[in-house]
């Protein structure tokens, strides 16, 4: 910006700056029902959750504060803290690789020209669209040990299966086994960013001779790199909050063995009427994932690939 | 070289086939379970077919609670929440993906950060909240805040859009656009099969959502279809057939609605492949 | 100009969003909907039982034509609806509660209202309810409903393998050696069921009749009740019964319950309280009902489920709301719910309900239902129970007993004089 030159502030330049200093706005604006929906709606409520971990607070008592007691008794004085947390972390190192294993093979298949795939599109897509309640309910009857399909139908080819929701063991893997049948969601989004990948990058492979595992290595991986980026940090995410399958299904039994984290929050909440020490629960898992998702995100610079997007404009 | 494509064809067909026979079987279950009669719930061997078909166990749960209003709500809460979400989540999508300004990369993760926070911590002073606002028992409670933009979408909307090349913007703006046309008139027709994925994610969650209507409303006239399904699991017993009965009727709409989107969605980011 | 346009329509679609979200909606908070005062009235039943909620509500605004009862219910999300409600200072005028100990702060006491109201008749009333309603001897809810745990037993199975009906004075022995007998393991049939995470208090009865208890009477001790002999034997039973193969192991909230293999003729006997009979009868079982069976010659002791209806003490119209309570006591409205065992006596002399053979065990088991449940006499007890639950899922699942109950005392030392 030139300086003291009042005398020859001529029309165009005003227009310059205006346009300048609007243009500087321009991106805020757009930003800005998320900004506001998060000031009104999001801020508030966590400010208030934060403030409250500080405090005891039996729901229907009253409000008293305590200071770091609940934070020092969660990492002190609580078995419970540690176990949930090391059932999340055991439920994540499955869920998350095989769910988006899973999705994306199931992606792959379905890129495949063969007629009919949007009805198999559906089809994949059906568990993901029965509610909650319903769902459990259902693996709930599939997984019965006595009257199950699974067990009935592993007993038709020689293997008694186990009691699988009674058992410490296996019902974890049941948890695991049914949260993947919800890969749909991600399936799709996979399916779009496979889409998104140009076809005549693979045909110019196949003109140099390159093999079909070369070009998933070479061509589909780094341009999928962003969704695949994508569908991770959903996944561990979602893996940290599952809670409905767990509430509904087991209860977070047997013996605790399916007691996720935020189960733990919950039930500190609902069932124990401590809400103060649910929200330091809370609050210490949303660190966590953040850091996870940090670390993942601050990774991804070596491995995702961002079509036109220069290192330095990041 | 054609034995070879065919016999890939055979496999991608049976493995597809196999795989489909997977994922439906919990749906078919459902089926099944609602056209039973309550005692053949616990048959062993497990039977898949019921012995009688009682169809009238759809209208006995359908009737059982005034569950056409709650259709309505439900119609009401999706179509209007779905419509404020792509509004407001690909007007943000595109703020965060293409400029570079102040601030940014700080607000995109705290963006992220919004998706970790565990609902159960904000139930209760957003409840608090939205009293005051007066709120509580109406659909604003329910609608209003996805006016404002979902992290989930705003975050897979700028995955997208960081995928096209800026040479596009360039072009236009030499032609003399603004910032607006170029959101309007370039980026949402490429980005339209996402806007599609995220209305059908949309239309899904907010039709199946339990715990938000079940903590913002009271009054049964203002129930969504996923609260009235609540009529059926109590404290001391389950209405097995009624669930699943209720279940399959609600999901027939997404279903439907899905298969209907998921060929614009793949059909149209496939179109408009990225040349 | 599109950038114009653009803002204008969104504006547009806003004002259009709020004017429409606003006329379609009557603003909460508001006492009044087409000029009669709604009174807010909270439920957990559902199905049937919650039609007869909806019955006595329009029987209550026949009487009181100004008024509307709003019947606001959510099934099994009830406790979490109730509590977010409390938390937010916002509850609802009526409420079924049966958590005393950890609500009635935010409850108003009844015992002024019943004072004023005579005709409510409160020694028509069985004594025993008012128990499960009082803390620090006032009264915050009035006996809704309630029911004790009888044994259901399959006629069918019974006559299959010529087993005389059970009759009263049975020893759990006997009991034992029926369950074996109706017991077939390749056809799935099994004599009895346990629940692999049952709700502790649901045990109570079965481990006071054998002499045990969970807490001492007066709510101080827990350490030579919880592990004492008699209330670990109590449960190692049950235990031992699932690990003998005489019983199934149902388990989770969401697997098949003991009452759909009930209903589906593949279990001999199982034990309940009154709620599921509606539904065994809609399944056409043929089936009876009995006394719990005594260890040897001690005596049975019953178990009382009760819920009872109470005012929030935030409620804006609590005159109101004590009609209403005091409507939904009354004969009237005690004889239209018919799934519950009638909390009057005079209904029940009126309808000889205690003279039918399917529910006369009931009002037997009521009759032995003398003690007090845990719940009552100790303010921590939900923290206490945390550890007892542990080692009861762990029994069930055919861990030794001794040994854990010996771990939950201990770790639940702590919350005994807080």
């Amino acid at each position: 910006m030139k300086s003291g030159l009042s005398a020859s502030i001529t029309p165009s330049s005003i227009q310059m700056k205006r346009k300048k200093q609007w243009s500087k706005l321009i991106p805020y604006l757009f930003v800005a029902p998320w900004i506001i929906g998060f000031v009104v709606f999001t801020l508030g409520p966590l400010l208030f959750s934060f403030v409250i971990s500080f405090f005891d607070w039996p729901i229907v008592g009253e409000k008293k504060f305590i200071g770091f007691s609940n934070y020092i008794t969660m990492f002190t004085d609580d078995p419970m803290f540690w176990h949930s947390l090391w059932v999340t972390v055991k439920f994540a190192l499955f869920f998350v690789p095989l769910n988006i294993i899973l999705a994306l093979l199931l992606a792959i298949l379905l890129n495949q020209k063969v007629k009919g795939s949007s009805l198999f599109r559906t089809f994949f897509y059906v568990p993901s669209v029965i509610s909650g309640v319903a769902l459990a309910m259902i693996w709930g009857s599939v997984f019965d040990g006595e009257y199950g399909i699974l067990n009935y139908l592993l007993s038709l080819i020689g293997i008694e299966g186990p009691n699988w929701l009674n058992s410490t063991s296996w019902a974890l893997v049941a948890m695991v086994i049914a949260s993947l049948w919800g890969q749909g969601t991600l399936m799709l989004i996979f399916l779009a960013g496979l889409k998104n990948i140009p076809q005549d990058l693979y045909e110019a492979a196949e003109i140099d001779g390159a093999g079909k595992i070369f070009q998933f290595f070479k061509i589909t991986v780094p341009l999928l790199s962003p969704t695949i980026l994508f569908n991770l940090i959903m996944t561990i995410i979602g893996a940290f909050q599952q809670l409905t399958l767990a509430l509904v299904l087991t209860g977070g039994g047997p013996l605790q063995s399916t007691y996720f984290y935020a189960m733990y929050v919950y039930e500190n909440a609902f069932k124990y009427f401590k809400m103060g020490y649910s929200s330091a629960n809370a609050w210490i898992m949303f660190l966590i994932v953040l850091a996870l998702t940090l670390l993942v995100f601050k990774s991804s610079s070596t491995w995702v690939y961002y079509e036109n997007e220069v290192k330095n404009d990041k | 070289m054609k034995g070879k494509k065919r016999l890939q064809k055979s496999f991608v067909y049976g493995l597809l086939i196999a795989l489909s026979l997977l994922f439906l079987l919990p749906f078919f279950w459902m089926v099944m379970t609602s056209l039973k009669g309550p005692e053949e719930l616990a048959q062993y061997p497990p039977k898949l077919f019921p012995s009688e078909w009682h169809f009238e166990n759809f209208a006995k749960a359908w009737n059982s609670q005034p569950f056409n209003v709650f259709l309505v709500n439900s119609l009401i809460v999706t179509a209007l929440t779905t419509i404020g979400q792509i509004i407001s989540s690909t007007l943000v999508a595109y703020g965060f993906a293409r400029f570079k300004f102040k601030g940014r990369d700080v607000l995109f993760i705290i963006l992220l950060a919004t998706m970790m926070i565990p609902w159960d911590v904000t139930m209760i002073p957003q409840y608090m909240e939205f009293n005051l606002f007066g709120w509580i028992n109406t659909l604003k409670a329910l609608i209003i805040p996805s006016w404002f933009g979902s992290a989930f979408y705003i975050f897979l909307l700028r995955q997208f859009i960081m995928s096209i090349p800026k040479e596009l913007d360039e072009a236009a703006r030499i032609d003399g656009a603004n910032v607006f046309q170029i959101y309007y008139k370039i980026y949402l027709p490429l980005v339209w099969p996402v806007i599609v994925l995220i209305a059908v994610f949309n239309i899904l969650g907010s039709w199946n959502d339990y715990l938000g209507p079940l903590i913002f409303l009271n009054d049964q006239s203002k129930y969504t279809l996923t609260l009235g399904l609540a009529q059926f699991k109590g404290v001391h017993d389950v209405n097995t057939n009624g669930i699943m009965a209720v279940t399959f009727l609600i999901s027939i709409v997404p279903l439907v609605l899905f298969f209907l989107a998921q060929k614009k969605i793949v059909e149209g980011v496939q179109t408009t492949g990225l040349k | 100009m599109k950038k114009r346009k653009m803002w204008f329509s969104l504006l547009i679609a806003v004002v259009v969003l709020v004017m429409s979200a606003c006329s379609s909606n009557n603003s909460s908070g508001d006492a009044k909907k087409d000029g009669k005062t709604v009174l807010r009235f909270a439920t957990w039943d559902t199905g049937d039982t919650l039609k007869i909620q909806q019955d006595i509500a329009k029987a209550f605004e026949k009487e009181n034509k100004d008024v509307k009862v709003q019947v606001e219910a959510y099934g099994d999300g009830f406790d979490q609806k109730i509590a977010a409600s409390f938390g937010a200072k916002n509850p609802p005028d009526v409420m079924y509660m049966w958590d005393f100990t950890t609500y009635n702060q935010s409850l108003e006491p009844l015992d002024g209202y019943v004072q004023k109201d005579p005709d409510i008749k409160m020694d028509d009333f069985y004594e025993g309810l008012f128990n499960y309603s009082k803390v620090d001897g006032k009264l915050y809810g009035m006996p809704a409903g309630f029911s004790t745990m009888v044994v259901y037993y399959n006629k069918k199975l019974f006559d299959q393998y010529q087993i005389p009906y059970p009759k009263e004075g049975w020893t759990w022995d006997e009991f034992k050696e029926i369950a074996k007998k109706l017991t077939d393991k390749s056809k799935k049939q099994y004599g009895f069921a346990v629940t692999s995470e049952p709700d502790t208090y649901d045990l109570q009865g079965l481990v006071w009749s054998n002499g045990g208890s969970f807490i001492s009477d007066d709510g101080k001790k827990i350490d030579g009740a919880m592990n004492s002999p008699e209330t670990v034997e109590a449960l190692q039973m049950y235990g031992d019964m699932v690990k003998d193969g005489i019983a199934v192991s149902t388990g989770g909230k969401n697997q098949q319950s003991a009452s759909e293999i009930f209903k589906a003729n593949k279990l001999g006997m199982l034990i309940n309280g009154i709620w599921p009979i509606q539904g065994y009868k809609d399944a056409k079982v043929d089936f009876g009902t009995a006394m719990i069976p005594s260890f040897g010659s001690k005596p049975v002791k019953g178990l009382i489920s009760s819920s009872s209806i109470s005012i929030a003490k935030d409620s804006k119209q609590k005159d109101l709301a004590w009609k209403f309570v005091k409507f939904y006591s009354s004969e009237q409205a005690i004889k239209m719910r018919t799934a519950d065992l009638p909390v009057r006596r005079s209904i029940v002399e009126e309808t000889k309900v205690s003279e039918d053979p399917l529910y006369k065990p009931f009002y037997t088991m009521l009759e032995n239902a003398t003690n007090t449940p845990a719940f009552l006499l100790n303010k921590n007890w939900n923290e206490i129970n945390r550890n007892l639950s542990a080692a009861i899922n762990a029994v069930m699942l055919g861990q030794d007993g001794k040994p854990l109950f010996d771990k939950a005392v201990k770790e639940s030392e702590k919350y005994l004089d807080k």
